[in-house]
């Protein structure tokens, strides 16, 4: 046994993926025999190894999404997910009521500055139910945002010292707001009956909203997330970023506000169509235009897809530089 | 000797300022490495013909080379800073290498820091679940293994209350249990006895043990001459991230003990 003196340059000459070539590294032969061999040692030996091939180098070329290695790790995802929640509203008095109480605040106050003050039109459904049903895919989305920008950010402890897809992280965050919206969603309804809206058979449209908005959060929080790891000016772009994301989405006025010739510009922001899916699918009015919901879902999906993209493409130095 | 567990080849670390050295980089500079570097890198030039350019930074690990054997336990000696840890985290995935490469083969596990994924806020039962998935064990491995992971860190009237409530003591022995019974075929320990008292380092020796004598191959960092000896009969030293010495561990202490007098 002796000390490999090979130097660098050897390691950075060598191809990608030498493994089954059996001449240029006889040390690892090809995957049939690395099996026989371990069946041989699992005789010998009470603990089995198994034959997984593994090569770590520097990072070059454009980045992989690794999609197979997301799903392979989506156990892990869940207790992400189950760690956020029940971490969120530890030691408060009113725990996961918090989820009601927010929205049902913002409701309150909304429906007087804006429905009783400034008369905002709500396409004739009572102010607080239409408000109510922009708050609730927006605060999935705000929170999903905010919680995922800072997820590298509060991690760092977890980043040094395991390996783990890292994007398991603000994907789990924007997750957990969507259980945070199944327990909010019940006061939509009582407030829906309260108002006299009876909702119909357009409430089977719900997931398509719900999906633009993770769609959204998820791309947005991508890009947040990994640049907050090198730039802390995020922190300080963010609360901003989100105050003007929602008066640039029809919360507390109407899409139908919006001019008949932008809707489908506007509509570059996903969550304008989304907030008007959603509504349209509790309360049967203020649809988005069919161009404007293509306009959304491109956008949304050309998010999602430069966010994974960047998120990977800066990944390899997030330790080095958090 | 046709099988290794660890193959590392011309292994190098560069960081690219040192965090105190961070603000006597001009920005102008910082912008000029990250704007030419990139595009360096997305042209496809070697990463050499980079590193020599923006020569800047410091290397924590350059040039090292040499092979694990499976079932073999490999000692790592060093002083701080001496590119330990750095070569843990490579291994591990944690951060990636500059230069050169490592085939691994098998299932590689780290624990590079006792208690990683702990969440203070929760309950010993939950933190038992949460830590050990975030260190790569299955829920139905946990299952299975809890009551012996209990066992082993003996809190098992504690398990329900947060773990912020446990002493430090008892926090460790239950991160210890869980990570114990990770199953890997490469276990990757950095200093993990530097922490905890006499009886707790016994324990964690014991047990480590155990695992050699199950043929998992295991990388130990450690600062304790002894517990090396009685387990690593094989050690690597490395000064200032490179490999001083490869050898049989009494040398390898040798040589590492005359350079701290040196130093």
């Amino acid at each position: 046994m002796s000390v490999n003196t090979c130097g660098a340059t050897a390691g950075l000459s060598s191809s990608a993926a030498p493994y089954f070539q059996t001449s240029t590294s006889n040390r690892f032969p090809c995957a049939m025999s690395i099996v026989t061999q371990h069946a041989y040692a699992a005789s010998v030996s009470a603990h089995k190894p198994r034959a997984a091939l593994r090569r770590i180098e520097p990072d070059r070329g454009w980045p992989k999404l690794g999609l197979g290695e997301l799903c392979e790790h989506a156990e892990l995802l869940g207790f992400f997910v189950w760690r956020d929640i029940k971490v969120r509203y530890k030691q408060t008095v009113f725990g996961v009521a918090w989820a009601v109480l927010q929205p049902l605040a913002t409701m309150i106050v909304f429906s007087v500055v804006f429905g009783r003050l400034a008369k905002l039109d709500s396409d004739g459904i009572p102010y607080p139910a239409f408000c109510l049903a922009g708050l609730l895919p927006w605060m999935l989305f705000a929170s999903g945002l905010t919680q995922s920008a800072n997820s590298l950010v509060g991690n760092v402890n977890l980043l040094n010292k395991v390996y783990f897809p890292r994007m398991l992280l603000p994907i789990a965050n924007v997750a957990a707001g969507l259980v945070d919206l199944c327990v909010s969603l019940p006061l939509l309804f009582v407030v829906l009956v309260w108002c006299g809206v009876t909702p119909g058979w357009n409430l089977l449209l719900l997931p398509l909203p719900l999906a633009l908005v993770v769609v959204t959060a998820t791309g947005a929080g991508l890009w947040l997330a990994a640049a907050n790891a090198q730039y802390r000016d995020i922190r300080f772009v963010l609360p901003f970023l989100v105050q003007l994301w929602m008066y640039g989405t029809p919360i507390v006025y109407s899409f139908n506000l919006i001019p008949k010739e932008w809707q489908a510009a506007v509509a570059i922001n996903p969550l304008v169509s989304a907030v008007g899916l959603f509504r349209f699918a509790v309360l049967g009015v203020g649809a988005p235009g069919a161009t404007a919901v293509v306009v959304s879902i491109c956008s949304a999906t050309a998010l999602l897809v430069s966010g994974s993209w960047y998120f990977r493409a800066t990944e390899r130095s997030f330790i080095d530089t958090i | 000797m046709t099988d290794l567990a660890l193959r590392i080849e011309g292994l190098g670390k560069r960081y690219r300022s040192l965090p105190g050295l961070r603000n006597t980089a001009s920005l102008r500079d910082r912008l000029n490495e990250q704007v030419t570097g990139r595009w360096r890198r997305l042209t496809g030039r070697s990463p050499a013909e980079v590193l020599d350019r923006s020569a800047t930074g410091f290397w924590a690990l350059s040039d090292v080379s040499f092979d694990v054997q499976p079932g073999e336990a490999l000692g790592v000696l060093g002083h701080n800073g001496s590119g330990k840890s750095t070569l843990l985290r490579i291994l591990a995935r944690v951060t990636n290498p500059t230069t050169g490469w490592v085939e691994s083969q098998g299932r590689v596990r780290a624990l590079l820091e006792v208690g990683t994924g702990f969440h203070h806020e929760l309950s010993g039962r939950e933190n038992v679940y949460l830590s050990g998935a975030i260190l790569g064990m299955r829920r139905a491995e946990i299952r299975a293994n809890f009551d012996e992971i209990v066992a082993l860190s003996g809190v098992e009237r504690f398990l329900d209350v947060p773990v912020k409530r446990y002493s430090s003591g008892m926090a460790l022995r239950l991160a210890f249990a869980v990570a114990a019974h990770l199953e890997s075929d490469i276990l990757l320990l950095d200093e993990i006895l530097a922490v905890g008292d006499a009886a707790f380092q016994r324990g964690c020796l014991e047990k480590i043990q155990q695992l050699q004598r199950q043929g998992r191959t295991i990388l130990f960092v450690s600062h304790d001459v002894q517990a090396l000896r009685a387990l690593c009969p094989r050690a690597v030293v490395l000064e200032a991230g490179r490999l001083a010495y490869l050898g049989p561990t009494d040398q390898a202490i040798e040589r590492y003990s005359r350079s701290s007098l040196a130093a």
